[in-house]
């Protein structure tokens, strides 16, 4: 598997504390990676940073095997990489209009448009909410109309933020079949989680953060049955 | 008693049979504030915007200041657009004193200050995830920022007409800088003060129906979008 985006000696501070300080992250096409680590180890701020939303304080970007400065490299995240909030937010219109969002600024014809957010309907299985007021759904709904929404865009990189926090098992569920079937796609996913075991199966590799640094983990000792892909 | 219920007969009569010179007022009114208005509030929102989601220095004392100057009365605002554009002052060449561009330049310096720290209040409390959902979704900056705008639209809209309902009532700034000139600057509340002083109440009592009734509707508006902001968010 080759590497989508290298990162190297990535330093971040918050509040006069070294949060991040991370030698060197990969990620692979069509890949799919847990990240674990306690509350305030800097998982969101980690896949912040690799979404271009927030800035460390030094970081070397290589995308595609060219090794570039943040401020180009930020703008190629922005066209690669989708960062899911651990509560996705939807946006206050529709659910149609909710998953239009990102085609709408590609200057795309409208019919094309249309028909791309029917399909994204269908593959979410969320026909019957599309006149529906997106702020309306339950979470599972939610969930489902915004990974609809991020796959609409064809991400290359999708970063999920505990993306199963305070769901119910049938919504787990739910969600583990749409990330698989996002990694069935193609689609490279970093996924932050607390509960490893949850998402074993779908996994390639497992990171920890400590102390700020990466750190990999076995596969097997969460009940898996695959081998450790080298990361960083 | 008897002239002022005469004076209040005669006032619905100016208001229901059309009056020209009234309605003039009211016209004068209404298109001065909504001119202003409808000038400053982009201005505001922007600077609002950047206030609440930059880090810069002099960032707090800009917010304080401009908390600060939601209270300034009118005629000072009013006394300083009159030195500013009278002949000897360093804008008098435009000659602009006793206008309706003087009457607009100055209402649009009594809402700013009101404008910014509403909005600021709404972008303050927006969520933050509205932005980054925009920006990681591939939006542009200024397309993230209109998304923004309209998930705070109740907030703003509240900010919109609280400014509208400070500068349609005020007096001192208007009567300064516009001169209360008869059908030209005469708007309703300078109109008002001169008629109650002539001892003329029922052009006054007319026109402050108009106001009154313009006040209740505010208010009103304002109630209902602050409710549905509670509501959806």
């Amino acid at each position: 598997m080759s590497a989508i985006i290298h990162y190297s000696a990535m330093r971040k501070t918050v509040h006069q504390q070294l949060l991040l300080d991370i030698d060197t992250l990969e990620i692979h096409e069509r890949a799919c990676v847990a990240l674990s680590g306690r509350n305030g180890a800097g998982k969101s701020t980690l896949m912040r940073i690799i979404a271009g939303l927030e800035v460390p304080d030094s970081v070397t970007v290589t995308f595609d095997g060219q090794t570039m400065p943040w401020q180009r490299a930020v703008q190629r995240m922005r066209t690669h990489v989708i960062y899911l909030h651990q509560n996705p937010y939807l946006f206050d219109r529709s659910v149609t209009d909710n998953i239009a969002y990102g085609l709408r600024h590609q200057k795309l014809a409208m019919k094309e448009i249309s028909s791309k957010v029917a399909e994204a309907l269908d593959w979410a299985g969320i026909s019957h909410l599309q006149m529906r007021n997106a702020r309306e759904l339950s979470g599972g709904e939610r969930q489902q109309v915004a990974f609809a929404r991020a796959r609409i865009l064809r991400p290359r990189v999708l970063l999920l933020d505990e993306p199963m926090t305070n769901m119910d098992s049938e919504a787990r569920e739910q969600t583990c079949r749409m990330i698989k079937r996002l990694k069935d796609d193609g689609v490279s996913i970093l996924l932050a989680t607390h509960e490893f075991h949850t998402v074993a199966h779908l996994c390639d590799a497992h990171l920890s953060l400590e102390s700020g640094s990466l750190q990999p983990q076995s596969l097997e000792s969460a009940g898996g049955e695959r081998k450790i892909i080298p990361y960083g | 008693m008897d002239s002022l219920s005469a004076a209040t007969a005669e006032s619905f009569r100016l208001l229901f049979s059309g009056d020209a010179a009234l309605w003039i007022i009211i016209f004068t009114s209404f298109s001065v504030s909504l001119r202003a208005i409808l000038i400053a509030a982009p201005f505001a929102f922007v600077t609002a915007f950047f206030m609440a989601h930059l880090r810069y220095p002099g960032r707090r004392a800009m917010i304080a200041g401009f908390s600060a100057l939601q209270s300034i009365p009118a005629v000072v605002v009013g006394l300083t657009v009159y030195l500013v554009l009278s002949r000897s002052g360093p804008l008098g060449d435009l000659q602009l004193l006793f206008t309706h561009s003087s009457m607009i330049i100055g209402q649009i310096l009594l809402s700013f200050p009101l404008l910014v720290a509403l909005s600021h209040a709404a972008f303050q409390a927006a969520d933050r995830r509205v932005w980054e959902t925009s920006i990681t979704l591939g939006a542009k900056p200024y397309r993230a920022f209109l998304t923004l705008i309209h998930e705070i639209r109740f907030g703003l809209i509240a900010a919109f007409i609280a400014g509208f309902g400070r500068i349609i009532a005020e007096v001192g700034c208007s009567m300064m800088v516009g001169g209360n000139i008869l059908g030209y600057t005469r708007n309703i509340p300078t109109a008002i003060a001169l008629e109650t002083t002539k001892g003329e109440f029922a052009q006054a009592i007319a026109l402050g129906m108009v106001l009154l009734s313009m006040a209740l509707l505010l208010n009103g508006m304002l109630s209902f979008f602050q409710g549905r902001g509670e509501m959806t968010a």
